[in-house]
């Protein structure tokens, strides 16, 4: 019996998710599975989240719910890097507005332009691929991003799980033949740990956002991931 | 009316010292007899250094002296500059050379509360721009001018108030004859006469001073007290904005240039602020001796105002600015003069903020350093062609298109051949085709005809690819896109 189905049978048993500090408020990621998972309920806004994926633009998709729900307000979203065209008729269609999209090619300034984007106030996300992170220049992005009040997601390589960062929700994704295979490795005032299977739709085109599993929470990813929680 | 002088003693000096963030000795030399220091500044009086001296002496006091002979016409310039800033306090401006302007504030004190708060906001604003300066504020013009050259100096910020004539009287009453602006030979009269002060002077029958003096300087004396009308030429603002300033020590830092260049956007805000416009765009000119001068531009999305708003630009632009030689003088020139649009709050902001275009000033920092290209948005295109579907635009555009929630995310920049084995699209391992296929068949009217079909792929790993077959030629398949 896994310890899911045990706290299933026990909604009156304390979780240990109930946070002691208040939170800031989650922005729905459009698949229920995993906003249950997270104590924001979605995304974590103004605050710096890591998405790890060892494929180039993978986990973009992830975000575009979130990202169509922000471009609601008069606030840019910035996209830095990104390393490959973004889509305008796929993401329209994805109810984002294109006039708030803002795509840099910042090269080597790549730590500026995010942490002047997250910092501004005038983003409500800033998005973030590729380039070298020390933990005092991620740090100063979790800072910028809490003035800002602006959603951070930084994508980066798998390796970079194994070094702390001061993200406040790390997540590692991977494909496979049935889905994408997300892992929680880490969230701040939350559990980490929960796996989830991302289904297609029949046609095999795009991530389900209505009907992710969760196949459990205790299932361990890499055991290195527990080691370096920070 | 209400006359408020400005006063600008040290200006010679000035014109140069105010581009100078650190106390430098400096003084400037006049030619006449023999060619002497006509002002210094208090670094190089510290160092023993007075008006008057000759130039050889001076340096011989002071090793690190920096004389630099007497601009009469960057001091004019100058004063213009001064005077089309002081335009944000009132529409009323004159010049009266060589060293002062003329405001008149009648219809201004109450706008900006009162006589004490004007003088205070023009006292700090002018000093910000790099003057010391003598301010007063009298009833007639010239007395006003009179007052603060000559009046008595208490304490440094305050001016002379004086608002009644009989007032005025007995204010100018102590000063002493030189103030009325009379030349050598009348001096030297009236001081065979006994006269040594305007009390003196004010005491005298008028007859008989008309008689003694001329004409003129009996006027000169009216005017003083208000008797007969000082009809004075306003100050025409320029329609566009020419700034200098002449560094006294070459830069070859760039980041000792902000100093001077936060003094010319100051003098810039002060002027945008009278003619209530703002500027979208400033041309930066930096001087080097005997090379070409290194010229860039600097953009806003929009018309700003605020010297710190475009201060920021500048920083940014200055960080990636490479100096090919030290700066001897840096020039702004603003061409046009754009209406400025004040932002209106708005009561139930809600429905608007669709239509609403966000603040556009990062997006000005980060084309700044980064330059325009570099930041762009995207808009849709209506072109079934994968690649005409879009295109880059200003940030704020969405433009109209088709929309497919169908496809991928990514898009690649140009296809990317694949290999194929047995007949089958291959990447790193056999690629499972679904089950539809779109054909794409049209452009034939330009030169990007397309007849493509197109097919979601799937690796052996699980990844989603958008895959395509050329339908002429040599019949490859191509990457497109990602999932």
């Amino acid at each position: 019996m896994r310890v899911q189905q045990i706290l299933d049978q026990r909604p009156d048993l304390w979780r240990g998710q109930a946070s002691r500090y208040s939170l800031p408020a989650g922005i729905p990621t459009g698949i229920q599975a995993l906003d249950a998972q997270l104590v924001w309920g979605g995304w974590p806004a103004g605050s710096l989240s890591e998405i790890l994926s060892d494929r180039p633009g993978e986990g973009f998709a992830l975000t575009v719910p979130a990202l169509a729900r922000l471009s609601l307000d008069p606030r840019w979203l910035l996209l830095v890097e990104p390393p490959f065209q973004p889509f305008a008729p796929a993401l329209a269609a994805h109810g984002l507005c294109l006039g708030r999209l803002v795509v840099v090619t910042a090269g080597a300034d790549r730590a500026w332009v995010a942490e002047q984007g997250l910092r501004s106030g005038a983003c409500g996300a800033v998005l973030i691929w590729g380039g070298r992170w020390e933990r005092g220049s991620l740090r100063r992005l979790q800072l910028a991003a809490e003035t800002g009040g602006a959603l951070g997601i930084l994508f980066r390589e798998e390796v970079a799980a194994r070094s702390p960062s001061p993200a406040v929700l790390r997540l590692r994704i991977r494909p496979s033949p049935l889905g994408r295979e997300l892992t929680l490795l880490k969230q701040r005032g939350g559990r980490p740990g929960a796996l989830l299977m991302l289904p297609l739709d029949s046609a095999g085109r795009r991530l389900d956002h209505c009907n992710a599993s969760c196949v459990g929470p205790d299932e361990p990813g890499d055991p290195n991931d527990r080691l370096h929680q920070s | 009316m209400r006359w408020l002088a400005v006063h600008l003693p040290d200006l010679p000096l000035e014109v140069f010292e105010r581009a100078l963030a650190a106390p430098l000795p400096l003084a400037v030399s006049e030619a006449g007899r023999g060619e002497r220091i006509l002002r210094a500044n208090p670094a190089a009086i510290a160092e023993g250094v007075r008006p008057g001296l000759g130039v050889a002496t001076a340096r011989a006091l002071s090793r690190a002296l920096r004389v630099l002979p007497r601009r009469p016409a960057a001091e004019r310039e100058a004063l213009e500059r001064l005077a089309a800033w002081s335009l944000c306090f009132t529409p009323h401006v004159s010049l009266s050379l060589p060293h002062s302007l003329l405001l008149d504030v009648a219809a201004s004190l109450r706008l900006f509360g009162g006589a004490e708060a004007l003088i205070r906001q023009v006292a700090e604003g002018v000093s910000a721009l790099g003057y010391h300066r003598r301010l007063a504020l009298a009833p007639t013009p010239l007395g006003a001018l009179v007052l603060a050259a000559w009046g008595p100096v208490g304490q440094p910020d305050r001016a002379n108030v004086i608002v009644e004539l009989h007032a005025l009287r007995s204010a100018l009453a102590p000063l002493p004859l030189q103030a009325l602006g009379l030349n050598d030979r009348e001096l030297g009269d009236l001081a065979r006469m006994g006269l040594r002060q305007i009390s003196d002077l004010l005491r005298l029958p008028r007859t008989g001073l008309a008689e003694r003096l001329g004409r003129r300087r009996l006027i000169l004396l009216e005017r003083l007290l208000g008797e007969v009308a000082d009809p004075r030429p306003w100050f025409k603002p320029p329609a566009c904005y020419s700034g200098r300033l002449e560094l006294p020590a070459e830069m070859d830092r760039v980041a000792g240039l902000i100093f001077p260049c936060r003094r010319l956007l100051d003098e810039l805000e002060g002027v945008l602020r009278g003619c209530q416009g703002g500027v979208d765009r400033l041309d930066w000119r930096l001087e080097h001796a005997g090379r070409d001068a290194t010229c860039f531009e600097l953009g806003a999305a929009r018309p700003l105002r605020e010297a710190g708003r475009w201060l920021d630009l500048l920083r940014e632009r200055l960080g990636w600015l490479e100096l090919p030689a030290p700066v001897r003088e840096i020039r702004l020139l603003v061409s046009r003069f754009r209406p400025l649009i004040p932002e209106t709050g708005a009561l139930f902001p809600e429905p608007t903020a669709l239509i609403q275009v966000p603040a556009p000033d990062l997006l000005d920092r980060l084309r700044a350093r980064l330059g325009p290209e570099a930041v762009q948005g995207i808009a849709l295109v209506a072109d079934h062609r994968p690649e005409r579907s879009w295109r880059r635009c200003d940030p704020g555009e969405s433009g109209t298109g088709i929309l497919r929630a169908d496809r991928p995310l990514w898009l690649l920049p140009k296809p990317q051949p694949l290999q194929t084995r047995r007949g089958r699209p291959w990447l790193d391992g056999p690629l499972g085709l679904g089950e539809e296929r779109e054909r794409i068949d049209t452009g034939w009217w330009d030169d990007c005809e397309v007849r493509r079909d197109y097919f979601v792929a799937t690796t052996q790993r699980g990844e989603r690819l958008w895959i395509y077959r050329e339908l002429e030629g040599r019949q490859g398949w191509f990457l497109h896109g990602l999932f």
